[in-house]
Order: C-alpha cells, then sequence, then structure tokens
C-alpha cells in the first residue's frame, strides 16, 4: 500500500462526513455503505496486486513533540482494514430506521477515520491520537442513539477505556522519551533490558487487553453491546477487538520481544481461562445481544492466544480468526436485529419460524460460522491457533479446546429460539437487503474456510524477527 | 522615554488609551458598538506585541520584551476580548463601564508579564485587581477584600525583597544572600501571584488574570533560580500540580453549577502547567495554559449564551437543538480539558508529559493521565446534559449570536491547533528563561 491507498482510506470517511451536512435524506447511509466498500476493494485491490509494496512514509504533524508521523501498511494493516471496510458498510446497512441519520453518520464517519487511522499509523504517538480519538463519536453515538440502559453502559465503557488509555500513554512516553523516537520501526531496533519490557509491555497490553477484551477486562462489553444501536454494536464486536490485537501483533510482539515470550504463557492461559469463561457465561445469557458480546469475548480469547503465542502460526490464526470473527459475527448482530424487529425482543424464547425459512437457515449458518464451523475461516484459525498454542503449553491447549466445545452448546442454545413453537413468528421473512448482506458476509466467511492462505499469507509478509527464535 | 521604552510599553499603552476613552463615552448612554471597539484594541495590542516581537528591554530593564512576554500578552489580550465581547449586557452594569474596567484590567495583565522590576510587577497587579472590584455579581462583596488582599501581598512582598536586596529588578535575585527577609519576600510575593489564580476562577476575566499570574510566576520563579541562593521550586511545584490535578478532577464529578465546574476545568490544566515548570519545560507550560484559555473563553461563551445567573447543568436541557453551536463550542472545549484528540488538548498533554517522563516525574503523569479518565466522566455529563429534553413549559433563552460565534470560533481554533500544532508549538517554544 501506498500514499494513494492510505489516503484513500482516510479520505474516503472524511468525505462522506462532509456529504452528511447536505440536507438529502437518504443519502447518508448511502455514501457510509459505499466508503465502507470502497475502503475494501481499494485496499483489497492494493493488497492482492502488491501494489506499493509494504510502503512507509510520513506526514507532518507534531514534530516539535517527537512525533515522526510515520504511516505505513503491511499485512496486518491491509488484511484488517477489509475487514473493517467489510463491517463498516454492514453496519451501516443495517443502519436502516435510526432516527436523525445524517447526525448518525457524520458522527460514525468520524469513527471509521479513526478506526483506519490506527490500522496505518507507525509512530505511536499518532496511534494513541487516533486509538483515543474513536472514544468521543462512539460514546455520543451509544448516548444520543442507544437503548434504555445507555447512559450506564456509556460511562462504564468510556471511563475502562480512559483508565486503560492513561497506561497505554504512560508507557507510549516512557518507551518514546527513553528511546527518542516514537517511530515503531525505529523502536523494533532499540534493544531495551528484560525488566524493562515486561513494566512497558504490560501497560500497553492493558489497553490492548480493555478493548479486546480480554477476561477479566470485559465488563464494558455486554452491557455495552446490549444496548448499543445495532450499527454501533457491529463496531464494538467486530472492529474494536480486531484494533486490540492488531496493537498486539503489531506493536507489543515486535517492541518487546523478550518481554511476550516471557509472558507468553501466562497471557495465553489468562485468555484460554477467559475463553472459557466468557463461553459458559455465553449459556446463561437470555438477551441475544449479550449472548454476541460473551460468545466475542471467548472467541476473541482464542484468537489471543494465537497473538500471545507469538509463533508463526499463533499469529496467522490470530488473524485470520479476527477477520473471519469480524465478518461472522457481523451477520449474527444484523440477523439478530432482524429477528427482534419481528418478534419485539432480544429475548431468547421459542418462536417459531415457519414462515421465515431463509431467516431461520441464514441464522443458523452465521452462529455455527461464529463458533468455528468446518469450512468456514473460523475453524482454519482455531486449528492454526490450536497448533501454536499445544507447541507453546499443551495444557492451555487442551484448555482452549474445551472452549470449541462449550461454544457449540451456547450455539445451541441461541438455535433454540428458531425451534417450533405454537406461537408462529408474524412478519415478512428476510427482506433482500439483509439477504444480501448476511449472504455476502457468510460467503466470504466460507471462502476464508476454503483458502485461508488469501490472508494468512499477508500475516506472514510482516512476520517479527522475534518470532522465528521461538519456532 | 526612548524609542525601545515605547516599544516596550506599546501594547499597555493602547489598552490604556483605549480604557480612558470608553471610560469617557461611559457618561453617554449605552453604545451598541463599543464592546466590539474594546475587542478591536485588544486584538491591536496583541498584533503590535506580535509585529514588535521580542527585543531589547525598555526602562533600563525594567519592562522585559522577550518570547515570553510576547506570548503571555497575547494571551491576556485575546483572553481580555473575549471577557468584553461576553458581557451579558446592560442588566450588569453600563456596557461602556465594564469594557473600560476590562481593558484597564488587561492593561495590567500586560504589566504584570512583561514587568522585570518588583515595582513594575506591583503596579501591574494593582492595575490588573482594582478595576475587577466593582465587575462583581450581585452578593459577592468578599471579592474586593480577598482582590485587596492580594495586591497587599505582593506590596508586603516587594518592600521586603527591596530591603533584602536593595535593588528592585528581577536581577537581583541572582544575586541575592542568605537572609530570611529574602526568603519571606519571595514568599510573599508567590503567594500574592498564586492567589491571583483563585481571585475569580468562575467569572469570565479569569482567564486574564491567569494568563497575567502564570506568566508573572514563571518569570519570578526562574529569576530566583540563580545565584548563590538559589531556589528549588520543583517539588512545591510538582506537588502543588498533583494536589490541583486531583482536587479539580474529584471535585468536577459532582458538581452541578456551570461556573464552578469552569473555574475546576481552569484548575486541572493549571495542574498541567505547574506538572510542566516543574520538569522546566517552559514550552509545554505555554503550551498548556494557551489550550486552557482556549477552553475557557468557549466555556464562558457557552455559560454567557444561558442567560442565566448561576447556571446548573439542569439549565442546559435542550441546548442541543436550539444552540448547535454552543454545544460544538462546549463540547469541543471539555474534549481539549480532558486532552482527546484531535483537539489541541491531546497535543498539550503530550507535550507537557514528555516533558515530565524526561524531568523524572513519572508519578504526575500516570496521576495526570488517569484524572483526564475521571475528568472525562466529570465534563461528559455536561455535554450529555445538552442533549436532555428540555423541561415542559420552559421558556427558550433569547438569541445568542454573539456568545455562539465567540464558542464556535474557539473551538475552531481549538481543532485547528489539534490537526496542525506546528505554528503554536514554534511560538511556545520562544518562552523560555
Amino acid at each position: 500500500m501506498d500514499r494513494a491507498v492510505i489516503a484513500a482510506v482516510l479520505w474516503i470517511p472524511l468525505i462522506v462526513l462532509a456529504a452528511c451536512a447536505l440536507p438529502i435524506a437518504g443519502l447518508a447511509r448511502v455514501l457510509a455503505v459505499l466508503s465502507g466498500l470502497a475502503t475494501a476493494v481499494i485496499v483489497a485491490t492494493a493488497a492482492w496486486t502488491g501494489y506499493g509494496g509494504d510502503w512507509t512514509g510520513t506526514v507532518s504533524w507534531a514534530g516539535p513533540l517527537g512525533a515522526t508521523g510515520a504511516i505505513g501498511g503491511s499485512g496486518w494493516t491491509a488484511a484488517l482494514l477489509m475487514a473493517s471496510g467489510v463491517a463498516f458498510a454492514a453496519g451501516a446497512a443495517a443502519g436502516g430506521d435510526l432516527p436523525r441519520p445524517r447526525a448518525f453518520f457524520a458522527l460514525w464517519s468520524v469513527v471509521q477515520v479513526a478506526i483506519g487511522g490506527v490500522l496505518v499509523a507507525r509512530d505511536l504517538i499518532l496511534f494513541v491520537a487516533f486509538w483515543q480519538g474513536l472514544i468521543v463519536p462512539l460514546a455520543l453515538l451509544m448516548w444520543l442513539w442507544g437503548g434504555a440502559d445507555r447512559r450506564r453502559a456509556t460511562i462504564r465503557l468510556v471511563a475502562h477505556w480512559m483508565v486503560a488509555d492513561a497506561l497505554l500513554l504512560t508507557g507510549v512516553l516512557a518507551l518514546g522519551v527513553g528511546a527518542h523516537t516514537f517511530a515503531v520501526a525505529d523502536l523494533a531496533s532499540y534493544r531495551l533490558g528484560a525488566g524493562s519490557q515486561v513494566v512497558l509491555a504490560l501497560l500497553f497490553l492493558a489497553a490492548f487487553a480493555m478493548r479486546l477484551p480480554l477476561f477479566p477486562f470485559h465488563t464494558w462489553s455486554p452491557r455495552a453491546t446490549a444496548t448499543a444501536p445495532i450499527p454501533v454494536a457491529i463496531v464494538l464486536v467486530c472492529v474494536i477487538p480486531a484494533i486490540a490485537i492488531f496493537g498486539i501483533a503489531t506493536v507489543c510482539v515486535p517492541l518487546f520481544p523478550k518481554a511476550m515470550l516471557d509472558l507468553g504463557p501466562y497471557l495465553m492461559g489468562l485468555a484460554a481461562v477467559g475463553a472459557l469463561y466468557a463461553a459458559i457465561l455465553a449459556l446463561r445469557q437470555r438477551d441475544l445481544r449479550a449472548l454476541v458480546a460473551y460468545a466475542g469475548v471467548s472467541q476473541m480469547g482464542l484468537v489471543a492466544i494465537g497473538a500471545f503465542g507469538a509463533t508463526p502460526n499463533g499469529l496467522q490464526g490470530a488473524l485470520l480468526g479476527t477477520v473471519s470473527h469480524a465478518l461472522a459475527v457481523a451477520a449474527v448482530v444484523v440477523l439478530v436485529a432482524a429477528l427482534a424487529s419481528r418478534t419485539g425482543s432480544f429475548g431468547i424464547s421459542t418462536h417459531g419460524l415457519a414462515s421465515q425459512p431463509v431467516l431461520a437457515a441464514l441464522f443458523v449458518v452465521a452462529l455455527l460460522a461464529t463458533v468455528g464451523l468446518p469450512a468456514t475461516g473460523g475453524a482454519a484459525a482455531l486449528i492454526l491457533v490450536l497448533t501454536s498454542a499445544f507447541a507453546r503449553a499443551p495444557g492451555i491447549g487442551l484448555l482452549a479446546s474445551l472452549v470449541a466445545i462449550v461454544s457449540a452448546a451456547y450455539a445451541a442454545r441461541a438455535m433454540r429460539s428458531l425451534l417450533p413453537s405454537p406461537t408462529e413468528v408474524r412478519g415478512h421473512d428476510l427482506g433482500w437487503g439483509e439477504r444480501a448482506i448476511v449472504v455476502s458476509l457468510l460467503a466470504i466467511v466460507v471462502g476464508l474456510g476454503l483458502a485461508p492462505r488469501v490472508v494468512t499469507g499477508l500475516a506472514d509478509r510482516d512476520l517479527p524477527a522475534s518470532t522465528e527464535r521461538s519456532r | 522615554m526612548t524609542g525601545a521604552d515605547v516599544t516596550a510599553v506599546a501594547p499597555a499603552l493602547i489598552l490604556a488609551v483605549s480604557a480612558i476613552v470608553a471610560g469617557l463615552l461611559s457618561q453617554r448612554p449605552t453604545l451598541p458598538g463599543l464592546r466590539w471597539l474594546g475587542a478591536l484594541s485588544c486584538a491591536g495590542s496583541a498584533a503590535t506585541t506580535m509585529a514588535f516581537g521580542a527585543g531589547a528591554p525598555g526602562f533600563a530593564g525594567s519592562v522585559a520584551r522577550d518570547g515570553t512576554g510576547v506570548f503571555f500578552i497575547v494571551l491576556a489580550a485575546i483572553g481580555a476580548g473575549a471577557a468584553i465581547v461576553l458581557d451579558p449586557g446592560p442588566r450588569h452594569g453600563r456596557r461602556a463601564e465594564v469594557t473600560s474596567l476590562l481593558l484597564l484590567s488587561a492593561c495590567g495583565a500586560v504589566v504584570t508579564v512583561s514587568a522585570a522590576d518588583l515595582v513594575m510587577l506591583l503596579a501591574g497587579v494593582a492595575l490588573l485587581t482594582i478595576p475587577l472590584y466593582p465587575l462583581r455579581r450581585d452578593g459577592d462583596a468578599g471579592r474586593a477584600v480577598r482582590g485587596a488582599s492580594s495586591v497587599a501581598a505582593v506590596a508586603y512582598g516587594v518592600a521586603l525583597l527591596y530591603a533584602a536586596t536593595g535593588e528592585t529588578g528581577y536581577g537581583a535575585f541572582g544575586r541575592a544572600t542568605h537572609n530570611p527577609l529574602y526568603l519571606s519576600g519571595l514568599a510573599l510575593v508567590a503567594g500574592g501571584l498564586l492567589f491571583l489564580l483563585v481571585l475569580a476562577p468562575t467569572e469570565r476575566w479569569s482567564v486574564v488574570v491567569t494568563a497575567a499570574a502564570v506568566g508573572a510566576l514563571l518569570r519570578v520563579g526562574a529569576a530566583t533560580h540563580s545565584g548563590d541562593m538559589s531556589v528549588n521550586w520543583e517539588v512545591t511545584l510538582a506537588v502543588l500540580g498533583g494536589l490541583a490535578i486531583s482536587i479539580a478532577t474529584v471535585a468536577a464529578l459532582t458538581e452541578q453549577r456551570l461556573r464552578r465546574l469552569a473555574g475546576y476545568a481552569t484548575l486541572l490544566q493549571l495542574g498541567s502547567v505547574a506538572t510542566a515548570a516543574a520538569a522546566f519545560a517552559p514550552p509545554a507550560a505555554a503550551f498548556a495554559l494557551s489550550v486552557s484559555t482556549a477552553s475557557a473563553i468557549a466555556l464562558f461563551a457557552a455559560i454567557a449564551a444561558l442567560r442565566v445567573d448561576e447556571p446548573l447543568l439542569l439549565d442546559l436541557a435542550g441546548l442541543a437543538r436550539r444552540r448547535p453551536a454552543v454545544v460544538i463550542g462546549l463540547a469541543v472545549a471539555l474534549a481539549a480539558v480532558v486532552g482527546l484528540p484531535p483537539t489541541a488538548g491531546f497535543i498539550g498533554k503530550i507535550y507537557v508529559f514528555e516533558a515530565a517522563v524526561r524531568g523524572q516525574l513519572l508519578w504526575l503523569v500516570i496521576l495526570g493521565a488517569l484524572a483526564a479518565a475521571g475528568s472525562f466522566v466529570a465534563y461528559a455529563r455536561v455535554v450529555l446534559a445538552c442533549f436532555a429534553a428540555p423541561p415542559i413549559g420552559a421558556i427558550a433563552a433569547p438569541r445568542a449570536r454573539v456568545p455562539s460565534f465567540v464558542a464556535l470560533l474557539a473551538a475552531l481554533a481549538i481543532v485547528a491547533v489539534g490537526l496542525l500544532p506546528g505554528p503554536l508549538l514554534e511560538a511556545a517554544s520562544a518562552v523560555r528563561f
């Protein structure tokens, strides 16, 4: 990716933001969908044609602060930009009947710019700027368009994120001031002592674990997902975890190789325990959105095992798992919203969907894709992650395998809502718009299961040197 | 008077002359355009300062003309211009009188920050505070006493310092010998200047007083940091900064009165300024203070738009629908207070924290970063209160074009500096001692 691609990633949402000022009804949403798709297509074309290579450059911004303004893109950036672009498009498409759509999609575009910025920033100050720039528009979207419990959910999310970000900022400044640079490329060759590596890695990981969310930092997630409007819920369960994994894999692993190696087993253990715990909690949820949130915590815990393992297999699995989880969960959220709009509630009870066969069928496929049905991207990712986990610590691998069983159980429980019942759900079957969103998302997920090299090849492109040691 | 003398006091002269003119006009019935002329003379004073730039001091070294002076004079003049324009109207005294008094006070601020001599400092502080006495809101007679005690402390301090050193120039601090008179004089001067900061934090002219007091404190502090009797301010400053940050964060969490919240926002940012000063980074301190000035202007503009004497959070209900410009100004200003990107507050926070890490003050960085989390929650309440539905039967406030304009302008400046911080960072780097 070169400057043109990165400029497109950042400017397309900004143009949508400006277009939201035009008083044309319906335009904002259409443009938001197109902007997500355009980002994905441009990045995909650039990544798979090899256009621009692994380009890095600089933007002039805040030079006197020591910020180098380095930007660039590698395999991880490209894969996650594509996934987030598709998720943003799906989210915007799913937000059909929101009040004040122009204001909503204006803030939405700001979130999109911030996510794009996080993924292309190769300077830690710039990274933190985009990372924190996300909070205000997201909080406003939740507060102004959210459900009944939005006040507490928003305050809780913001308070959790800000405290974790305080630690990240401290870590960034301590590292950058000591090394006299904030550029990731230069910092990667700056050798720190083992002790300082561990301290700094923990400061960075605090922020990444909070947004992943990694057990025990997940408490903001279910409440926020359950009250956020559907498009924002998609961002919370698909895109936010993706940037957290991105932070772990492309900031923590190359910058603190020794610390990540030493902390690896503990972090992998924590992630495995968290994944199992969240899967068990998902079994007990009554609200479908809370179930999706816990399922997300559980699946991202599995993905995190791969990232913390920092082996080539683990990192490939982490990237593939993140992408495929983001797309599959986006489909589930869209279907949950469609189901709720027909039954009038997000609760799990038997609904009977005899007159909505397409909705029922797609719901089953999407749920199974989320928990790693064979022949989906999730299954390939799980195999890679488990291979890495068994290589580093067999016990953790065993624990992680248990998660797969429990996730099948909560998926089955969610499907219970489709069982035949005396009270049949009224309303039409899934509309063509929703069918298009869900089918294309699931098609990509299945495609990733059949040809995982498409994404894992991107992860191989920027293997940090440190991972060679742990082979 | 030589040419250099005139150049050195030109910004103060412009303000003094326009204050006198406005005072003379106060005999006439209210003049609607007068506050704009007042603001124009503030802008003229700032422009003159920037045009002349740094150079040789005037009046035999008693009026400094350095980068520090330029930066703080411009800040004080901008703050004074905003305070004049945001005058709530004839209900609070006649407009021409208010404009005249604020211009005089701004003149005092300019003298205070450019003073390099104790007598000039005393004159500046007196000129800064005395015109503000009549501007009190109803039922706040205590402010006159507080203002007078601030001048008195500086006066006693100046007298003791003169007794101790036999000179009045700041240069004498470097030649001071061990002497209890010297230390107590210094304590009185610093205490008097610090007292200025808490003189009227809830009023719109607090931006002028804050800029003047911080500028003078930085200058006095730097002057005493040399010679045999070098005074180390770092620990004191760090502790004061930590206290300011903690108190401002905790107190803002439950505060309902908007004026108090604006005061706590200023206090929080003064904590950052103190942190930067403790880490020997005057540019970072100056940058943080300019962010604080811009956000305080936007906050007081929003308060002025409400047309209520003591506005509460409840009074903000419905503002998002009626005055979106004010809400945007308020939101951007509070984001800058918390230090969120893409506002100038984020740049200021990074600048100050970097300096603090270099100055081995990591504990203040952690405290400040955590305080940002706490104050986010505190100030998010303010922004979100604007989106609440107004109470049934509420009377819509009259139009507020000028406050909306000021709030939007301040917000624009904050975001512009956040996106392109280069020029202001460069200007701040001229602030050194």
